[in-house]
Parts: structure tokens; sequence; C-alpha cells
């Protein structure tokens, strides 16, 4: 394996993590509250709002509907807009965390349905607010499975941002795409690929160590 | 201290109506401990969920220490809901938190200190009896000490009442009359106010100083528990009872009881004392007066109130042609008495 060939996948190990931590985050700040309001607007639950819960819901299916490839493309004059470019690792990021987002809602809101709602119950048999009912019983409660869920996450932005290096958003994809595909260079293919399986395995072992650790259930 | 008048819920399903509550009305004076007993689905549940609007009556009113909180702003209603302690009946604790951090969340809540937090909650758990469980999480906890914990978190807001949503239903004899010892404790010593709901007849007989019997939604009978016991209206109230007090004849007995006497047996009796049984040594004036013996084959014998109540099973013998006349020496005393067979 020539020098270039390690720098190339150093490279491009170095842009994936950067894009999916980045987006992973950015995916979180936009889905962690939305999943929250989608779960307490809910039918009974303690902000229950039929028609913003209805409207939300929809909003984030469209979303998850998009095939993600098709989302990179479609959301280009957005992208542009924002990070004054549509090429590259920062040009990446939005379409990746809004390609998250719906996801991460979803994955939330189901986090916290899982929770015995005797929980809430009592939290507001003891006199706490909504807020306080959010930030002080269930999100703590539902710690365990939203760091099982962060993993999912950021696992599924591994592969997406993959797909992004084929449209020209760097990392190893791209790497992949242009050096093993075009380039018919088989080393290069399958490094990227071991790179990448290492990477999911070492974000999985990271997930399930920490869900483990606060899980006191 | 509490006071529901005319309260009604109705729940839609679909498309009928259902009435959980109909017009319930009680009174829970300050210091004493009210119980509300029914069968499942009767609208018990729903009741006490109502005394702290958790469920929202669809009408009626709704008073606890002279506030009547169906009028209140959520916000008002949150700081009014930490002068009423709930405890449940699968106790709700918080997972994530240790047994201390438990007891804190409500003091959390309202911002109090961290050394008074740290202070309030180890005199709490001491009152519980589980300071040494301070550090442990709920998960490696009993039934019963998840309860004690539940109890120790909802005083630390110094409530004037407590709600328990069948709070001893989870668990086991042995712990269920301790928690109710702890209840009654909590009601002597701090002069908290307790309204309970419970399918359990003995919770009510060993602690509460009133009861309501509650079907279908309505409150069909209520009054101090000894005079329930000493006189149940309802046949749902006699169950209830009865249920409390069961009484088997040992297989020993079973085994060789005959239906007819054949001149040489001894009658077995089976004597019921309610309420309205006149409280007198009854059974050594019988013993004296018709020249007869007992012997007590089994007996359950019980205190509600001034109520000394029970059913016991006695085996007759002695002088034989005053058998018939003990008998109904038993029964114009107000003990239903009952011939099982011959032994």
């Amino acid at each position: 394996m020539s020098d270039s060939l390690i720098d190339l996948l150093l490279k491009g190990t170095w842009e994936t993590i950067v894009m999916t931590f980045v987006s992973g985050f950015f995916g979180f700040l936009i889905g962690l509250p939305t999943g929250i309001l989608l779960f307490l607007t809910r039918k009974n639950q303690i902000l229950e709002q039929p028609v913003l819960n209805r409207t939300l819901s929809v909003l984030v299916n469209v979303f998850r509907s998009i095939p993600f490839i098709i989302l990179i493309v479609w959301m280009i004059p957005f992208t542009r807009a924002i990070v004054g470019t549509s090429i590259g690792v920062s040009a990446a990021l939005v379409p990746l965390s809004i390609g998250a987002a719906p996801f991460i809602a979803r994955l939330v809101e189901n986090s916290l349905l899982s929770l015995p709602s005797g929980l809430i119950e009592a939290a507001r048999a003891l006199g706490a607010t909504p807020f306080q009912i959010v930030y002080k019983v269930l999100l703590p409660e539902a710690l365990p499975s939203l760091i099982n869920a962060a993993s999912i996450t950021l696992i599924t932005l591994v592969g997406y941002s993959a797909m992004g290096g084929a449209v020209g958003a760097g990392g190893l994809g791209q790497v992949g795409y242009q050096y093993g595909y075009i380039g018919y260079d088989a080393v290069t293919m399958n490094s990227v690929l071991a790179l990448l399986v290492l990477l999911v395995f070492l974000i999985q072992f990271v997930g399930d160590r920490l869900s483990k650790r606060f899980d006191h259930r | 201290m509490i006071e529901l008048k005319n309260v009604t819920k109705t729940f839609h399903q679909k498309d009928r109506i259902v009435a959980a509550l109909s017009d319930v009305s009680l009174r829970v004076p300050e210091g004493k401990i009210f119980g509300v007993i029914g069968t499942s689905g009767a609208g018990k549940s729903t009741l006490i969920r109502c005394v702290n609007l958790l469920e929202r009556p669809t009408s009626g009113e709704i008073i606890v220490d002279g506030k009547a909180l169906m009028q209140l702003s959520n916000s008002e209603l949150a700081k009014e809901r930490r002068q009423i302690g709930m405890i449940f009946q699968h106790f709700n604790l918080l997972s994530s938190r240790t047994v201390f951090d438990n007891v804190a969340f409500p003091l959390e809540l309202t911002g109090t200190a961290k050394s008074e937090i740290k202070t309030r909650v180890l005199e709490l758990l001491q009152l519980v009896g589980l300071a040494e469980k301070a550090n442990d999480y709920p998960a490696s906890l009993s039934g019963g000490q998840k309860q004690r914990v539940a109890i120790a978190r909802t005083l630390a807001n110094n409530p004037k009442v407590l709600l328990c949503d069948e709070a001893t239903s989870a668990l086991d004899p042995a712990t269920t009359r301790s928690i109710l010892n702890l209840l009654k404790d909590i009601n002597k010593r701090l002069n908290i106010t307790v309204l309970l709901i419970t399918h359990q007849m003995e919770v009510v007989k060993s602690i509460c100083d009133e009861v309501a019997v509650i079907s279908h939604g309505k409150l069909i009978e209520q009054g101090s528990v000894g005079e329930i016991f000493a006189d149940p209206k309802h046949e749902l109230t006699k169950e209830f009872i009865s249920s409390s007090l069961h009484i088997e004849i040992p297989s020993v007995y079973q085994e060789k009881l005959q239906k007819e006497d054949n001149g040489n047996l001894n009658p077995l009796l089976k004597l019921e004392m309610t309420g309205k049984s006149v409280n007198e040594p009854v059974i050594s004036e019988v013993s004296r007066l018709f020249d007869t013996d007992f012997k007590i084959v089994s007996a359950q014998m019980d205190q509600a109130g001034e109520v000394n109540f029970g059913v016991m099973l006695i085996e007759l013998s002695g002088k034989r042609e005053n058998y018939d006349a003990a008998i109904q020496y038993f029964n114009s005393k107000h003990i239903k008495t009952e011939i099982l067979g011959y032994v």
C-alpha cells in the first residue's frame, strides 16, 4: 500500500468521522426537541395538542420518506444558501443533519413511549411542571434507550455520508467511489470497506457500553 | 380536609359514553384515614385520581384544605399538589436515581438548597427505616422497600393529605401489614389525612376510621368502619366483610364429618359474629346455662373499631338434650349459628 493511498484513507476516515458526528449532533439538536414534542402532544399526554401532533407527524414522515441521495440533490440550493457551497464536507453536513433529524425524532418518541406511564403521573402528583417532567424525569429515565438511539443514528449516518461521497461530499465514500469504483482499484475499495466496518463496530461497542452504564433498571 | 361534591366523570369510548363516577360525594375529616373499597373497575382508581386532578372530573367540586382545586390555574395546581402526597400500586420510582435522589426529587422541584435537601432526605429515610439503602438503586429493593421510598418521597413536601392508590396491592401479606403500620404511624405522628382505595377489606379493617363502598361509579354505602361492619346494608358490603373472614373445616374434621347424627356424635357448629351480635361472653354463658362443652376447632376473630366480629367452628358436647336450646340461645344473641354436620 503506497503512502499516498494511506494519506487518502486517513483523510477520508477523518472526514467521515467529522460528517457522522457533527451531523449527528445537529440532527439531535433538531430531532430531540421534535421527538419530545411529538411525545408530549400525543393523545392523553401532558401537552395534548392533536393538531400540532398530526402536523409534526406528517412533516416527519415526509422527510423520512425522501431517499437520502435525492435529499442531497434536492437540498442543494438551501445548502448553498447556508454554507456557500454544495461540495465538500461542510456542504454535506446540511442534508445529513436534515436527513437524520426526523429519524432521530421518531427514535426519541419511541424511547419516551416505552417509559412506564406511572412515572409522569407520579411526577405530576409531586407538583412537577411539564418542563421539569421533561428534563428531570423523561430524559434521565430514557437515557439508556436514547444512547441506543444515538448509536443507531450514527451508524445510519456513516452509511449516509458514504452515499454522499458519490456526489462530492468527501470522506471514505468518495475515496471508495472515485478510486475504488471508477479507478477500479480493489485494494482501495476493500480498505474503505474495512474502515467503514470498523467504524460501525466501534460506534456500536461504545454505544452499548454507555447505555449499559446508565441503565439501572 | 378533603371534600368531593357531586363528582361525575365520564369517558368517551368510540361512540358511547361511559360514566366512571356518578355523583360521588364524600368528606374526609382532618387527621382521619378514609378507605374506599370496591372491586376492580368500580371506579375507585378514577376517584382517587380526581382528588389531585390527575384526572379532571366532568363536573362537581373538589376541595382540599379549603381550596377548590377545579378553579386553579395549572401553575397554582402544581403548587397545590405538593400539599397532596400520593403513593401508587407500582411505586413509580425513578429507576435512574438512587434512593436518596428519589426522595430528593420533590425538593429539587421546589429549588430547595442542597444542604437542606441532604438533612431532610436523611431524616425521611430514617422515618421509613431505609437509611442504610440511601445509595442503592430502586431495582435492588424489594416491593415493600420501594413503597417505603415512595412514601418518603411523597412526605418530602410535607403534605397535609396522603392519597394511596392500591398502595399495598402488589405486596405480600406480611409486607402489606408493615406498610399499613407505617401509614398509620405517619397519620398519627404527622397528623396527615389519608384517603386510600383498595379492594382488600383487611386494609380497611386494620387502619381505616371511615369507609365507603363503591360500585359501578357510585358510593353505595359509607360510614365509620365500626358501623359498616356492625350493620352492612348492601350485599356487596356484606361480601367484602365475609371475604375478609374465611374459615375452612380442617381436613381431619372434613373426613369424619357425617350428615346425620347417629346418636353419639357431636354437632360441629359455625358461629358468625357480626357487629349486631351481643357483646357478651356468650359462649361461656351457654356452657354454664345448658351444661354443654365447647371445643374450638378453628376461629377467626377480629376487631374493627368498637366492633368484635368473626367466625368460629366449634364442636359441641355435653348434655345432648340441650343442644337445640343452646343453638337457639346463640341465635337470640344475634350470633348466626349453623350446624355443619356431626363428628
